[in-house]
């Protein structure tokens, strides 16, 4: 095993076996998207026996020049990475996933913090909405323009808020003609849960079974446990 | 071309009300398209009479329209039959109908008209001597009155004269095409082909003026006629008149027959429609504004499926809004406020100062609300977001692209994705991309034809099912139902409490879920 210094290298990898070096250098190369153990076996210039490739995996790790990540196309596998990266967004699913899934509580404080914001500036573009959380001081850290506007979009895809045009006049004043703006979606429905429909407020509108269902069939409106459940008065 | 539960939800009307004989012809016809008389009896295996017998009720009951073809080598076609699926699914609608009558007319408007749709089609002399049959004393009829009555309904386009019986349907040369159909009052848009039904419901109408005439024979009332008939040169119309005069009123009483005009009701709903929508998006202030605008442009509406009003002045909008009790409180300000709001969500186009309703658009926001609905509430939250997502953009969309934009978890969103697919509200393609190694993306997309036609065909389905279910629960208690009020004691009175519930919500599912037909199928 040789021992050589290396001074331009920017990781104590002074004391790697030639099996550890190898399997470090793949990962490496690597950068932010991190590779699959059994993707980085292949890649392997040699033919290296599983334990070998298993106890240098570990030394790395050890010596903490690797870690492993959670990629979340594929949580199951196990997935190294150098340790001077940060994943990519590709990978970790960017700024809303937290260890491989969806950070809920984070999303959820954000939206309502986005939503406080229109309600109380009646029309808000993003800008708008950004400066007004940032003055607001609700994040330790300030939120990137993107973020705000992935989560914008989730309102208006949640029907809370609705993108509207600026005319330049009334409620639009001080904001060009033609920017986008959002407004609170006003009642109807009460903003957020939108109004049942005909359909929908019948058992047949939600039925996980209609399209098996048919007039003299084993499931039929007259045997219809649904209907039973509706008409149980 | 027919869903399948359209045509299942159109047997059982027919078969509710005329019988499992008259259904079957009607059945026949649904689903082979139109036929001769012959072809009918081949395919029903019914008798020769027992054809004739349903067709005529069919007629009678403006479900079927008889009609000749032209052959390019001489003598006519046999007479051939063509259901009017329209006709039938207005059948369930007669209450709405006569509803809107009540609000515009008097008690004898609303008769006049109970007794067409109750017959389908009466001369005026039939029309009289109903009436007379169920007078009450101290209201005694005559005819100058109900003439009277059937002018004001005529006038308001509420009922008509019956079309031809046999009209003859020139055929369709390949270069004239959907072009022929520009215009057509038919057609949704230029250049999409009318179908058969469509074509001979237009070759059958009478001319404008003749459609909307009520025959008199009192010289005065040819005022009247004036007033109806706007494409007649003046020298055919005097002519025209005298004659009518010479062949002797009394005649004509007997002759000409005249229907609910179901066009004129189906309007009015339309409007009504889109007043509620935006009552319930904004306030009734909006909704006020829009009743105005509608109530002075609506007599300017061609046809059902007008797109857009005519347009507006805010002062003339303004002069109207304060012309109803629930405007008279509003000021100028109030109703330009109101067109600002009804602009934001496109449901008014402005342009140089006037006002126009965007009727497609208030439909295209009901339809989209509607159908959100059940995906919101049979597949959940995220389904919905999703749904909202592809219908907003319209094109496709890979899956961790939409798992992004929606903030759903990667692993979720393929499995909520593949449902919406597999019970039709999804399109899906797959794309390979060959690269170091080979990649499989899936890409989603709402094809918004296809699914609203996915979506009526639920609701054609969702109607019938209702109605199994009213005859089925009121079938299973029908002695209970038939007993007298002072027999039911106990828990035979909870059943009957029960059984009255029961009814009361099905049946006004049923005029609700019809709203949502009406939405989808005819508005």
């Amino acid at each position: 095993m040789s021992k050589r210094k290396r001074p331009d290298s920017n990781a104590p990898s002074d004391s790697l076996t030639d099996h550890e070096r190898l399997i470090y250098d793949v990962i490496r190369s690597k950068q932010d998207m991190g590779i699959w153990t059994r993707d980085m076996k292949r890649e392997l210039r040699v033919n290296l026996p599983d334990n070998i490739v298993t106890k240098s995996i570990k030394s790395l790790q050890n010596k903490s020049l690797i870690k492993e990540v959670v990629n979340i196309h594929s949580k199951g596998k196990k997935h190294l990475m150098a340790v001077e990266f940060e994943p990519s967004k590709e990978i970790s699913g960017g700024a809303w996933y937290s260890e491989g899934s969806l950070d809920t509580e984070f999303i959820k404080v954000v939206k309502s913090q986005c939503l406080k914001q229109i309600i109380k500036l009646k029309v808000a573009t993003l800008e708008g909405i950004s400066d007004s959380i940032k003055r607001s001081g609700a994040f330790k850290v300030d939120l990137t323009k993107q973020q705000i506007e992935e989560i914008v979009r989730a309102l208006v895809l949640d029907n809370q808020i609705m993108e509207v045009k600026s005319n330049g006049s009334g409620e639009f004043t001080n904001i060009p003609v033609g920017k986008v703006c959002y407004k609170n979606v006003s009642k109807g429905g009460g903003g957020g849960e939108p109004k049942t429909g005909s359909l929908a407020s019948i058992p047949c509108g939600v039925c996980p079974q209609i399209n098996i269902c048919k007039p003299d069939g084993v499931i039929s409106p007259k045997t219809c446990v649904y209907y039973t459940k509706w008409l149980d008065f | 071309m027919l869903t399948e539960y359209g045509t299942k939800h159109a047997v059982h009307v027919i078969t509710n009300h005329f019988g499992d004989l008259v259904a079957k012809v009607c059945e026949c016809l649904l689903r082979k398209g139109p036929l001769t008389r012959q072809n009918v009896k081949r395919y029903t295996e019914l008798s020769d009479e027992q054809v004739k017998n349903a067709l005529l009720v069919l007629i009678q009951q403006n479900c079927v329209q008889a009609f000749t073809t032209e052959q390019p080598d001489g003598p006519k076609a046999n007479t051939q039959y063509v259901v009017l699926f329209d006709n039938i699914l207005h059948r369930v609608r007669f209450a709405k109908f006569l509803t809107i009558l009540s609000q515009e007319f008097d008690q004898q408007c609303v008769e006049l008209v109970q007794g067409l749709l109750e017959h389908g089609r009466l001369t005026l002399k039939q029309m009289f001597d109903r009436a007379k049959s169920s007078e009450k004393e101290g209201n005694l009829v005559d005819l100058d009155s109900l003439r009277e009555t059937l002018v004001k309904l005529v006038t308001a386009h509420y009922v008509e004269r019956c079309p031809a019986s046999e009209p003859l349907l020139m055929p369709i040369s390949e270069e004239e095409g959907p072009a022929r159909k520009k215009g057509s009052k038919s057609a949704k848009k230029i250049g999409e082909p009318e179908t058969i039904e469509q074509q001979v419901v237009e070759a059958a109408l009478p001319m404008e003026a003749m459609r909307f005439s009520v025959v008199t024979n009192v010289e005065s009332d040819v005022g009247e006629k004036e007033k109806n008939s706007n494409n007649v040169t003046p020298g055919e119309k005097r002519k025209h008149d005298v004659l009518e005069l010479d062949e002797c009123g009394v005649a004509d009483e007997q002759s000409v027959v005249y229907r609910a005009n179901f066009e004129g009701f189906i309007r009015r709903l339309r409007h009504k429609g889109c007043i509620d929508h935006v009552r319930a998006h904004l306030d009734d202030g909006a909704a006020n504004v829009l009743s105005a605008m509608l109530q002075a442009t609506s007599s300017a509406e061609k046809k059902v499926k007008t797109k857009n009003s005519v347009p507006l002045s805010l002062s003339s909008i303004y002069e109207e809004v304060i012309k109803s009790e629930a405007g008279r409180n509003m000021t100028l300000d109030h109703v330009r406020a109101s067109l600002v709001q009804l602009g934001e969500l496109s449901f008014v186009d402005a342009s140089s100062d006037s006002y126009s309703i965007d009727f497609e658009k208030i439909i295209e926001i009901a339809q989209n609300e509607e159908v959100e609905s059940v995906v919101s509430k049979r597949y959940g939250r995220d389904a919905y977001r999703i749904f909202r997502l592809l219908s907003k953009s319209g094109r496709l969309l890979e899956t961790d692209k939409i798992s992004d934009t929606t903030f759903v978890e990667k692993k979720d969103a393929p499995k909520i994705l593949y449902k919406l697919w597999k019970d039709g509200y999804l399109l899906m393609e797959k794309l390979v991309v060959t690269g170091a190694r080979q990649s499989q993306f899936l890409l989603w997309k709402v094809n918004r034809q296809i699914l609203w036609k996915h979506v009526l065909d639920e609701m054609f389905h969702a109607a019938l099912n209702l109605s199994l279910r009213v005859s089925y629960e009121l079938d299973r208690e029908k002695e209970l139902l038939n007993l007298p009020a002072d027999k039911r004691t106990g828990p035979l009175q909870d059943r009957y409490n029960r059984i009255r519930k029961v009814r009361i919500l099905l049946e006004s599912s049923q005029m609700k879920l019809d709203d949502a037909i009406l939405l989808f199928h005819d508005f």
